[in-house]
């Protein structure tokens, strides 16, 4: 009897003692009705993992499908493969890393150009030349191929198979280009999984924005809709489950809105007080430009170079300074005006009227990143306590080329397609720890 | 072309701290009867409990405790199975009392230094709101002479004056990561002062329950010149001058309390005690930088705090001549409203339980034991200004011990 008071006494201390730290309970991990066995991501340089203007090991690792994977793990997710750089070439395509900020508080960025995985460079005629990448062979569950338009995914309309066009894309395949004959929509859709996400299209408007409406075009609303419907049943053929995500609003990322209009005639006018606009090329009508002043509602791109402002240029009516007169505007490709937004726009607003309507058909989970991006450009967005913004650089959200995302933004985009796929599926994949993603890096 | 690209780094570390932090820990007989001794007299420790009483003691003490503090917090942050908890460091609230008068004399002295407030938690540099907390090490020290007088056999009333010296060391990870991808850190450190002062009013009532009342006076405490030290990244260094100093002024509430001593029978005593305190005071806080940048600036957080209540409950049985056992427990509000929970000291509802033993060591020495289990209740909340969101649940276990020499 008197060793059986003692056994309690220990029991009860070690029970005491385990005590000590409390635990919250937490609801049981499920996949609900989906099945995260075989995950695979489709999409272009957002989900490949794209940032500050190139293609590396530290941005692929940092990719949201690869967060989404890792958080799907407690949810039987399976193993999730990124055609990943080796790290002797963890470089890649090279990319702009901030080396320091001049007097006046601009930033110095460097493009880091050692350790990359060129290959060559192919000249394609009546194309250009196509920067080839040190191949990649081995399984694969990141499908994103920087670049890469929904456009192009069946090759339809293409001089060659896009795959011959698109160095991140041929690196996939084996053989080489311009041989190459694979489809993106078939690559994607040869090995069977259980689970997709798709975040496509953000090209068929954004090269046309980026360029300033000079270099490019934007994909016909109609051949947008079909292609899409086309992909989300060629990815749900088996009754797959997925997730999509809507076209962001161009004009909510820094690279239209860190360079404006006003801060250039500011600096402008502290040399030349009596300068009043700067002067554009801009769109009227169709394909008609003409010259005008330039306004707030007319966006500047990020990579225009300011320096070229007021400097002497050749034009009918003699030499004349750059930007400061109708006869010598600022070039088009620097200039995103206010008719060509409308224009991008319109064409978004339709695209994602349709990846809406094609997965509400089809009973997919929709990340709505539209209204997100808007909602962060208007409002910001505080998480952990640190505060984020659509900001370039101090925003900590958009990598140095002011249109891909930092860790810190891609692990939150990854956490908006996690509740998305959680609100549809009934699963509860855990959201990821934005706070062990990081924002730019600072030298 | 100046300026096209400032760079307004809206990067300002806010610090939050002082919630929840009081310490209820004065006494380790008073512990163990779920910290009461407004109402009643047990030793020198009636200099904190009730200045008023002091001059009723039938002895004169000088005593010493020490409860090492174990503060186990755990957070789950929202949508996770993440389960962060607090790293195991130990608090050392302590105590000292002195309370001396002639023999049979209407007056006393007293003095006493005792720790009412403080927190130390550390919850690491990897966890989810490292942005909002690594760790805080927050001790206020109470000195406080006191005199009190009997005016009658039935009452006596006292007062002191109460000195607080207070130190701070906060740590916090800044969003602004270096080449290597590493965060920087924003460090708070230093100490100040405040002065403040408390009375109390003790009576016998002729049906032998005695009554006591006190009011403890809010201690505002500056630091009027602590180091801010940051780590940032080379290229940002100027955004966040070194060296740099801060002033911040911290609101230690004013509590007044009503207790209650009842003696059924030789053997026992009953104590209830009910405190009031007056976080309602805690509407700010503000921290004001020497040197200030666009990145850096003095910061205002509302707090918001509202009034908090505490109840407490607690026994004595006198078992034999030399053995005391004592039990207790109580139950305390939350000064911290919905939407304003940090991880400084995740406050929320309390309740605890107390237990202790006393012994007569020899004819003049007591030693005594006291063990405080407090649970504080789950709380789920979304922090308004950090975002923070998640559930804390916290345990703390304090064991304690002192000496008191009396004659």
């Amino acid at each position: 009897m008197k060793t059986f008071k003692q056994h309690i006494y220990i029991i009860a201390g070690l029970l005491l003692l385990g005590a000590c730290k409390p635990d919250i309970h937490t609801p049981k991990p499920s996949s609900g009705s989906a099945d995260f066995s075989r995950y695979i991501s489709v999409g272009n340089s957002l989900t490949a993992g794209y940032a500050d203007g190139g293609l590396y090991l530290a941005g692929q690792l940092n990719s949201y499908p690869s967060i989404i994977a890792k958080q799907m793990q407690s949810v039987g997710g399976g193993a999730f493969t990124q055609p990943l750089f080796s790290t002797a070439q963890a470089n890649g395509s090279g990319y702009l890393s901030l080396t320091g900020f001049n007097a006046d508080g601009t930033p110095i960025t460097t493009p880091v150009t050692t350790n990359l995985a060129i290959r060559g460079l192919l000249p394609l005629p009546g194309f250009g030349n196509v920067t080839l990448y040190t191949k990649y062979t081995g399984d694969l569950n990141n499908y994103g191929v920087p670049g890469i338009k929904l456009l192009y995914i069946t090759d339809a309309g293409l001089p060659l198979p896009y795959a011959n066009l698109n160095g991140y894309f041929e690196r996939l395949l084996p053989g080489n280009s311009p041989t190459l004959t694979t489809s993106y929509l078939d690559f994607v859709t040869a090995k069977p999984f259980t689970f997709f996400s798709n975040w496509l299209g953000n090209n068929d408007a954004l090269l046309y924005a980026t360029s300033g409406g000079a270099g490019d075009f934007l994909t016909d609303e109609n051949t947008f809709a079909q292609l899409y419907g086309l992909l989300i049943s060629r990815l749900t053929a088996n009754g797959q489950k997925g997730v999509v995500a809507t076209i962001p609003d161009v004009t909510s990322i820094p690279y239209f809105n860190t360079i404006t209009v006003g801060a250039i005639l500011g600096g402008v006018q502290k040399a030349n007080p009596s300068v009043q606009a700067i002067f554009i090329n801009a769109l009227v009508s169709g394909t008609t430009y003409a010259p005008r002043a330039a306004t707030a509602k007319d966006l500047i791109v990020l990579t225009f170079p300011t320096s070229k402002i007021g400097q002497p240029v050749s034009t009918p009516y003699g030499m004349l300074p750059y930007g400061l007169t109708p006869y010598s505007p600022i070039d088009n490709q620097y200039v995103l005006d206010e008719n060509e937004i409308a224009l991008t726009q319109e064409h978004v607003n339709s695209y994602n009227a349709n990846i809406k309507s094609i997965a509400a058909a089809k009973g997919l989970a929709v990340f709505d990143a539209y209204t997100f991006l808007n909602n962060v450009k208007q409002y910001g967005l505080v998480e952990n306590g640190v505060s984020l913004s659509s900001a370039y650089i101090s925003g900590g959200i958009f990598s140095l080329d002011g249109v891909h995302l930092t860790p810190r933004g891609y692990s939150i985009v990854a956490n908006e397609f996690i509740k998305a796929i959680n609100a549809k599926y009934g699963s509860n994949i855990p959201l990821a720890n934005v706070s062990d993603y990081s924002g730019v890096k600072f030298p | 072309m100046r300026k096209l690209l400032l760079l307004a780094l809206a990067l300002l570390p806010v610090f939050a701290f002082a919630q929840g932090f009081q310490v209820n820990l004065e006494g380790q007989k008073q512990i163990g009867m779920g910290h009461t001794g407004t109402g009643i007299l047990q030793d020198g420790a009636s200099v904190f409990f009730n200045p008023g009483a002091v001059a009723m003691l039938p002895q004169n003490y000088i005593q010493a405790g020490v409860s090492p503090l174990f503060y186990k917090s755990d957070f789950n942050p929202s949508g996770t199975s993440i389960q962060d908890h607090n790293a195991d460091k130990i608090a050392y609230p302590f105590t000292f009392y002195a309370a001396w008068g002639p023999k049979a004399s209407f007056w006393k002295l007293g003095l006493a230094v005792y720790t009412p407030f403080g927190g130390l938690t550390d919850w690491g540099d990897t966890w989810q709101g490292k942005y909002v907390l690594e760790s805080l090490n927050l001790k206020a020290i109470y000195i406080q002479p006191t005199i009190s007088i009997r005016l009658a056999d039935f009452l006596s009333i006292g007062g002191g004056f109460v000195y607080n010296r207070g130190s701070v060391d906060l740590t916090q990870a800044l969003p602004l990561a270096n080449s290597s991808g590493q965060a920087g850190q924003a460090e708070l450190k230093g100490s100040g002062k405040g002065y403040g002062w408390n009375a109390g009013i003790y009576f016998k009532t002729e049906s032998g329950v005695t009554i006591g009342i006190t009011h403890r006076s809010q201690v505002n405490t500056t630091i009027p010149n602590g180091n801010a030290i940051f780590t940032v990244p080379t290229s940002l260094a100027s955004s966040f001058p070194q060296p740099n100093t801060f002033s911040s002024t911290i609101p230690l509430p004013a509590v007044n309390s009503i207790g209650f001593g009842f003696y059924p029978c030789s053997k026992w005593i009953l104590a209830f005690d009910m405190n009031l305190v007056g976080w309602d005071a805690y509407k700010t806080l503000s921290f004001d930088y020497k040197s200030t940048t666009p990145a850096l600036q003095d910061t205002h957080e509302p707090r918001n705090y509202q009034d908090a209540v505490s109840l407490r409950g607690g026994a004595q049985y006198k078992a034999n001549d030399k053995l005391f056992i004592r039990f207790g427990g109580g139950y305390a509000s939350t000064a911290v409203m919905d939407g304003y929970v940090s991880p400084e000291a995740p406050d929320a509802n309390r309740v605890y339980v107390t237990g202790g033993l006393g012994y007569t060591l020899a004819k003049h020495l007591d030693l005594d034991l006291s063990f405080e289990y407090e649970h504080l209740m789950k709380r789920t909340q979304t922090n308004f200004s950090t975002q923070l969101s998640g559930t804390f649940e916290t345990n703390v276990y304090i064991p304690g011990i002192s000496l008191a020499y009396h004659w």
